[in-house]
């Protein structure tokens, strides 16, 4: 980095303290007569006027900035420095509320939240004996069912007339569709149909492009279409909304503060690449550590880490299985298992999603059955489930399965892409929030995208597997290795939850174990020192785990408030009442559209993602929320508001009936009793 | 009787009017009459019909409520167990254990990749002697790891996009560095578009299936590398081959199929050509030219992975296009690897607008999997600003690979079957019986030519060389030359997963940022090891 860069020192954050002490002092002073908000934010531009005025950057300057996340002491901040951001009336860039003199919050708002409330967190854990919800598919009144189906057919009927026609008397539209010149057409109507008839028409809920961090907040690139859509054309202008739709649950989408600091070490010190595959000498050091670590952090024995998620499972399942196995997969598994499988050459069965009683019917008959035809043994079966679905926010019934699993004897891979940093009192995953022992299941894959910021995805399990795996699966010869900045903000994100120890710990400590009294899985505590690079240093908030901690507690609250508002209100909607993935039934495909848009033009544009078909069963298209530790509470209450409103006028209001409903302000108001229910 | 008639009397009445209900239902319907008089009508001319419509309905509901997973139970080789029997089998079935344990000769294997401490590039610093070598394995053709223009940038975009882009492409994963890339890519090559995949073995193994379908025709060269191969097992489409690198049996296998073709009066198929710009498994080089006239001629498409020469061959590192000057555009699917060309992370796909819209519904790699982290695309990005305008690297690198390809030619226990110009240089064994034993020169020695349905060439017989020794053999090389100060590495096959046994071979990644020296003196010690090894093996 040259000299002159206007970024902050890795070393920002441990300003905290005297800029806290400073803030203090002047508390009592000046802004001890702000009573609203309006006269702390005209404040607060009249500081942010004077740091842009005076180019000597020391906080005393800016008085208010500091007041609002202590990281913002550099002109330099992405969030600070856009002129059409000082209208804050949606509360997305600078809390509407101000912080008290004793909070000092280390995030920038609009990628982290400030919530200091202690009563807005929950624990992620499952008690023992209560009943684990299958996935109920609620149905919805008939009229609604029937008007869905009468879209599609309409859709159906009227796409294939306009192809009908427009081959014939458009042709040139059709080029693509029709064989010419002696060449096949490259893609079949039939194929594309969905996407030429029904995606097109709603593209402006996809591929929205973004900049900035996809953090609490987004800013979208603002876009328009003068055809239907054919083409999208960028106006230049910016919006920035409210995100319940990016993987990050564990609200670690941050371009300041301790991770990225380290990040931003990292790249000086190691660039940005390693030169090639892990067994062609791209192995880095930063390897070695992070493997180590993530072993440690879910409590197994060894780890291998791939540079892609989705490759993860395509690469690594063909190496477990093979002919003769066979693999026993959920029907909603995703689409990256699917391709393992293909690849890896075993038979293949299914059982209807997350239910035990099919799944131990198919059991039987597949042990005792034997190979098709031949009738011979399986060498071995391979049961792949997902902790957590990314589509229907289900858990798996992990105590359920144990139980099978120890009378049937067949492998357990656990695809934990969304569950691992999201569940668990640790954050651990699912076996984490069961605590279930982690070393009892076979092979533990999840990805580093949706908690931890990074990318990529690991493979943990016992010691002889994963070395196996290393050299026979297909990433470690021919696909690249992770890169540098990826991998250490895995290790930092990852060391923030366990929280560092300094002085070297009694070995008692550093290794999970079984009590032999309640048998309950102990996970380890915070990691020594020397498990990270020498020249890692966490600010103390990081390091001491505690962040690490409010993170997951934040999380979980939102996600039960979030889930029960939304049952409240009397939507439909699926899953787990703990899973940060909330699907919201809205059936009609036309109301997808509508919904979207309804939520992104609100005053406080909110963004979220929409799936149909093919995604999802014809019937049940749905809005898709992902709610993070990033939020707030009043983020939540937004959300809630708006989805209230929109409800009501896209009439999706048809879970509870409506004498069990309660009203929003019921709701907002009564929020830590709901998300403990 | 009055007691008997009592109870039931009210069900009578419930079940009268519910079903007068249904008819006030029914008639209330709009179309109803219709419908009602089509049936009667039906039923008046032929009663039969009716019992046959009813069944056609009952059997239509019952195989929408089969499912999928009871079908086979009904078939022949179903037998039938009670729970006992079923429960003794349970208990009978032992399963083989997951993973075998590793072999010494693995465990070697493993304990010998080297670990680099810090910056990887032309000089690593390694975990295990601490001491710093010189790398000729790191794939860092043109020295772009480590730029600090590229680092600068990097942490620019760090401070701007954070590490993870948290989504994938189709929801608020795109971020405009993402588009910067994709368009930066496209104006490099001269293609209309191009689109983004976050590793580049994914990039291959989603692209080929996105547009080969099963019933659609591709033809291969032999040599293709690994994750090809993968990509076609996916795709279930009909696979030729052709003989390695030979586009004369290219031209054959499209002549044969042709003719097939017009002999079964078959519909029109989908077809492509599935080859490498340099090949991974050799480095020989395709002769694109004459490839693209093929193509043209038998009416195929194109698909032509430039993983190890976009960012590597060609004046300014465009590719194979640039070096043999034909428009990108001709190449109906280009890809290449961001990981490898440009030193950052991911792969790409280049060609029309049409050909990468659709892979933004149909690459599976790039709708199912988060897009990549913007800080890697702006490197991306950042490596072509500098290829553009620097085309002194490629004549620094050129000169690099001819200084150790004169070394390395006149080593007589070795066989080099890469093409002189390519950066990546194989380093096989030779054999001591047969002088050339490369597949493709030993093909033209026989007039039959290999059946184009297997991979296996018709010479495959003649292949007197062994895995196992040849490994050994070349590992020693590699500790040799690590323990004179240069890194060098062992191609990497998954040994029994490759359609075709591959020889194992040394790799050699030549790199721009070595002077001339430093090059002739690595190159002069991979040489002395080679000798001082096979040498040995001579005697």
């Amino acid at each position: 980095m040259p000299t002159g860069s206007p970024l902050p020192s890795p070393m920002a954050l441990k300003r905290s303290s005297p800029q806290h002490s400073m803030f203090k002092k002047r508390s009592s002073q000046s802004l001890s007569h702000m009573a609203s908000a309006a006269s702390y934010l005209s404040a607060l531009s009249q500081a942010d006027a004077r740091a842009r005025n005076s180019n000597g950057m020391s906080p005393t300057s800016t008085p208010a900035l500091s007041l609002s996340s202590s990281v913002t002491s550099s002109s330099e901040d992405t969030v600070l420095n856009e002129d059409d951001e000082l209208d804050n009336g949606d509360g997305l860039v600078i809390p509407t509320r101000p912080p008290t003199s004793e909070q000092v919050f280390t995030t920038v708002h609009s990628e982290f939240g400030h919530c200091a409330n202690e009563e807005y967190r929950c624990v992620s854990q499952h008690t023992p004996g209560t009943i684990i919800p299958g996935h109920v598919e609620q149905d919805p009144p008939y009229y609604i069912l029937l008007s869905t189906y009468i879209s599609y057919l309409i859709l159906i009927c009227l796409g294939h007339f306009r192809d009908f026609f427009g081959k014939r008397f458009n042709p040139s539209a059709y080029r693509h569709l029709m064989a010419h010149d002696g060449y096949a057409p490259l893609n079949s109507d039939f194929d594309s149909f969905y996407t030429r008839r029904l995606k097109l028409r709603m593209d402006e809920c996809f591929s929205q492009p973004i900049t900035g961090v996809a953090g609490r907040t987004i800013q979208l690139l603002d876009r328009y279409s003068p055809d239907y859509n054919h083409t999208q054309i960028l106006t230049g202008t910016r919006t920035r909304a409210l995100n319940i739709s990016s993987y990050n649950y564990l609200g670690f989408a941050q371009a300041r503060g301790g991770c990225a600091d380290v990040v931003e070490e990292t790249i000086k010190r190691y660039g940005v690449t390693t030169c090639g595959t892990r067994l062609e000498g791209g192995t880095s050091e930063l390897h070695t550590f992070s493997e180590a670590l993530v072993a440690q952090f879910l409590g197994v024995e060894d780890a291998l880490i791939s540079s892609m998620g989705f490759a993860t499972n395509s690469n690594y399942i063909p190496a477990l299985v093979g002919k003769g196995c066979l693999i026993i997969s959920d029907e909603l598994n995703h689409a990256s298992i699917r391709f393992g499988v293909r690849l890896s050459g075993a038979s293949v069965r299914t059982f209807k999603h997350n239910d035990m009683a099919s799944l131990e019917s198919l059991l039987r008959e597949v042990i005792s059955q034997g190979q098709l035809k031949t009738h011979r043994p399986w060498k071995k079966i391979l049961l792949i489930v997902e902790g957590l679905y990314s589509m229907e926010g289900t858990f798996v019934n992990l105590p359920a399965i144990m139980e099978l699993k120890r009378k049937y004897k067949f492998y357990l891979f656990i695809d934990e892409a969304h569950s691992v940093g999201a569940l668990g009192p640790h954050g651990r995953g699912v076996a984490d929030y069961f605590n279930v022992d982690p070393r009892s299941i076979d092979i533990l894959m999840g990805t580093f995208t949706k908690s931890f910021g990074a990318a990529g995805g690991y493979i943990a399990g016992n010691k002889a597997l994963i070395d196996r795996l290393r050299l026979r699966g297909y990433s470690g010869a021919y696909a690249e290795a992770m890169t540098p900045p990826v991998l250490t903000q895995i290790i930092a994100s990852m060391a923030s939850i366990m929280g560092v120890n300094l002085p070297p710990p009694s070995t008692s400590s550093r290794h999970g174990s079984v009590g032999p009294a309640d048998e309950i899985y102990q996970y380890p505590g915070p990691v020594p020192a020397s498990s990270l690079p020498s020249w890692v240093t966490l600010p103390t908030a990081l390091s001491s785990s505690e962040e690490g901690r409010d993170r997951l507690r934040r999380l979980t609250f939102n996600s039960r408030y979030f889930h029960s508002g939304l049952v409240k209100l009397g939507f439909i909607t699926y899953g787990h009442p703990s899973s940060p993935v909330i699907p919201l039934l809205v059936f009609n495909p036309g109301k997808m559209n509508m919904f979207h848009r309804m939520m992104k033009d609100r005053k406080t544009p909110i963004i979220v993602v929409v799936v149909a078909y093919p995604a999802t069963p014809l019937v049940t298209s749905r809005v898709r929320f992902c709610v993070s530790a990033a939020h707030t509470k009043e983020d939540i209450d937004c959300i809630l508001r708006a989805c209230d409103e929109v409800g009501d006028i896209l009439d999706l209001k048809h879970g509870i009936p409506k004498s069990e409903r309660w009203a929003i302000e019921d709701i907002v108001g009564r929020a830590v009793e709901l998300a403990n229910a | 009787m009055a007691s008997t008639a009592t109870p039931l009397e009210p069900i009578f009445s419930f079940v009268v009017e519910s079903l007068l209900a249904l008819e006030r239902a029914f008639y209330s319907l709009p179309g109803s009459g219709i419908i009602e008089r089509y049936i009667r009508s039906s039923h008046q001319n032929d009663p039969g019909r009716t019992l046959l419509e009813l069944i056609l309905v009952v059997l239509v509901i019952r195989t929408l409520l089969q499912s999928r997973t009871r079908a086979d139970r009904t078939g022949k080789s179903f037998i039938k167990f009670s729970d006992k029997e079923v429960d003794e089998l349970v208990d009978e079935w032992v399963p083989e254990p997951l993973s075998l344990p590793l072999t010494s000769q693995e465990e070697l294997e493993l304990s010998s990749v080297p670990v680099v401490v810090g910056q990887s590039g032309p000089k690593p610093k390694l975990a295990a002697t601490g001491k710093v070598a010189v790398s000729l394995s790191g794939l860092n053709f043109t020295g772009l790891a480590g730029n600090e223009h590229i680092k600068a940038k990097a942490i620019e975009a760090l401070r701007k996009y954070g590490v993870g882009s948290c989504g994938p492409a189709g929801f608020y994963g795109t971020t405009d560095a993402h588009l910067a890339l994709e368009r930066d890519i496209a104006d490099f090559l001269g293609t209309e578009t191009a689109i983004l995949y976050s590793q580049g073995f994914s990039t291959i193994t989603s692209v080929i299936p996105a547009f080969c379908k099963r019933g659609d025709i591709i033809v291969a060269d032999r040599g293709v590398s690994f994750p090809i191969q993968k990509a076609m097992q996916i795709s279930r489409s009909i696979i030729r081959w052709y003989d390695h690198n030979d586009l004369q049996s290219l031209e054959e296998v499209l002549q044969g199929i042709e003719k097939e073709r017009k002999k079964k009066r078959g519909p029109l198929t989908r077809r492509f050509i599935v080859t490498e710009g340099i090949f991974e498994k050799d480095g020989l080089m395709v002769d694109l030219p004459k490839l693209i006239e093929l193509k043209l001629k038998y009416k195929y498409r194109l698909i032509l992975d430039e993983s190890y020469s976009f960012g590597i061959v060609g004046r300014t590192g465009r590719g194979l296009t640039e070096l043999y000057n034909v428009p990108a555009s001709k190449v109906d699917m280009l890809l290449g690897s961001v990981a490898i060309g440009l030193c950052a992370a991911g792969g790409f796909c280049a060609g029309t607008e049409f050909v990468t819209e659709h892979q933004r519904i149909n690459g599976l790699g790039f709708v199912f999997s988060a897009s990549m982290p913007p800080l890697l695309s702006v490197s991306g990005s950042e490596g072509i600003n500098i290829l553009r305008s620097s085309p002194s690297i490629f004549e620094s690198l050129q000169e690099n690979v001819r200084a150790a390809r004169a070394i390395l030619d006149r080593v007589d226990c070795i066989t080099i079957p890469s093409h002189p110009a390519s950066p990546m240089i194989h380093i096989q064994i030779r054999s001591p019986s047969v002088p050339t034993l490369h597949p493709s020169a030993a093909a033209h020695l026989s007039l039959k030519p290999s059946n184009p349905s297997f991979i296996l060439p018709k010479d495959a017989s003649n292949w007197d060389w062994d895995v196992e020794t040849e490994e050994v053999l070349l590992h020693e090389v590699v500790e040799e030359a690590l323990s004179q100060g240069v890194m060098i590495a062992k191609a990497q096959r998954l040994r029994g997963q490759e359609m075709v046994e591959v020889r194992p071979s040394i790799r050699l990644a030549m790199t721009s940022t070595l002077t001339k020296k430093e090059t002739e003196k690595a190159v002069g010690i991979v040489k002395a090891s080679l000798v001082k090894v096979l040498g040995k093996r001579r005697l």
